[in-house]
């Protein structure tokens, strides 16, 4: 599991072993001020992190 | 010379097991079963000890008929001290003793103690003032709860505050629950107290107990990502427009799964957030910025990852209790594992 969010260190306080930070936290994986597109391709390569992150072994908690 | 009043499910009071579920209450004007254990701990003392016996079924289907004959044998019997269980992780038995151990310290203002494990729901049901002691959850821990009880039992006998205080912080469930209480100050003038002490470096200590996050390990992937399959989850609120199936706001108490299968992407006025710990504006624009269902697809087409589960889980992390979280995720979990899922995507606001 990775954890998306804009609150880090609570993530990694209560054991989270993944975590990414989100862009804001009324809209963790939004950019609203790019065009539809460009947000997409936003969102993409951020969601590619986040996979990329689960093929990482982790022990203990990682802020990707 | 104490009087000790011992209440037993069906089972432990040895009348039967499932099959005599349904069996009212009957009392016994001696010790039955693990209660003479507790009794001839307390010999030395000089001990008049009944029991009080009921089927499961029978309190939770008949309370108001169990407690009336109950009430009859308090009455009668007229105990200084209470005892219920041990009812370990057995959810029916548990909730008895909790009830009745609250009931009977509201009614008679004597010590009522009960024991079970933390995750008993009877823990749900304890009032003020009524010890609980922690047990395994199985009756494996029989042994070592009774001990306790009859400890606990000499200390209220002698009365030492100190050592009741010692007794309770070590061996007693911390009860999550808020109750009324007099203090000598009001809220504004302890908080500063509370401040100025933190300030000065002087010992102090927050009356809201903070609540530890219990360890657990991390999961790693299994297999190679191409052949994982996914599950988008989150806390951020988002349901099919109108809300269907009333997911609270906040202080969510449940969660829900949503069909995505065919969905290339979740658009604005057929999902929406029900979240008052952000603004849902933007995301209600866009619901893909809290469910990335959009760029999962571009992804599953590149078949970066095998899969997306057709559901995606949701539920509102405002103002909600940790227990009840722990167990929604412990349910989604269970969920997710049993329908094959790999791996999973959580956003959180």
């Amino acid at each position: 599991m990775v954890l998306i969010t804009c609150l880090s260190d609570v993530a990694a306080q209560v054991g989270i072993g993944r975590i990414m930070a989100g862009n804001k936290f009324h809209y963790p994986v939004g950019q609203p001020e790019l065009p539809h597109q460009e947000e997409l391709r936003w969102r993409v390569a951020l969601i590619e992190k986040a996979l990329a992150s689960l093929e990482t072994v982790v022990q203990q908690p990682e802020i990707f | 010379m104490i009087k000790v009043l011992h209440y037993l499910n069906q089972f432990f009071a040895a009348i039967g097991g499932e099959d005599k579920a349904y069996h009212e209450v009957i009392f016994f004007p001696h010790a039955v079963g693990v209660g003479t254990v507790i009794e001839n701990a307390l010999t030395a003392r000089g001990v008049e000890y009944a029991t009080i016996a009921c089927g499961d079924n029978h309190f939770h289907e008949q309370e108001e008929k169990a407690l009336q004959a109950i009430r009859a044998s308090m009455d009668e019997f007229r105990p200084d001290i209470f005892l219920a269980g041990p009812a370990f992780n057995a959810g029916r038995y548990g909730l008895a003793c909790a009830k009745l151990c609250s009931w009977v310290q509201d009614n008679w203002r004597i010590p009522a103690i009960t024991a079970m494990h933390e995750d008993n729901p009877g823990t749900r049901e304890i009032g003020r003032r009524v010890f609980v002691i922690q047990t395994g959850a199985s009756a494996a821990s029989m042994p070592e709860s009774l001990k306790r009880f009859s400890w606990l039992i000499e200390k209220l006998l002698s009365k030492d505050q100190g050592a009741i205080d010692n007794f309770h912080a070590e061996h007693c469930l911390p009860i999550p629950r808020r109750f009324t209480v007099r203090t000598t100050a009001p809220d504004y003038v302890r908080a500063v107290d509370l401040l100025l002490a933190k300030l000065n470096g002087q010992p102090y200590e927050s009356e809201i107990p903070r609540i530890e996050a219990q360890p657990h390990s991390i999961p790693n992937l299994t297999a190679s990502l191409k052949d994982a399959t996914f599950a988008l989850v989150t806390e951020g609120g988002l349901v099919p427009k109108g809300n269907p199936d009333r997911l609270e706001s906040s202080r969510g108490t449940k969660y829900f799964k949503y069909p995505i299968g065919g969905r290339d992407d979740l658009r604005h006025g057929e999902f929406e957030a029900m979240h008052t710990g952000y603004d849902t504006s933007t995301v209600d624009r866009d619901p893909n910025r809290i469910v990335p269902l959009d760029a999962m697809r571009v992804l599953e087409k590149a078949k970066r990852f095998k899969k997306l589960h057709d559901y995606y889980f949701v539920t509102t992390g405002t103002g909600a209790m940790p227990s009840k979280m722990a167990e929604i995720g412990a349910g989604m979990a269970d969920e997710l594992s049993r329908s094959g899922i790999n791996a999973v995507i959580l956003t959180a606001t």
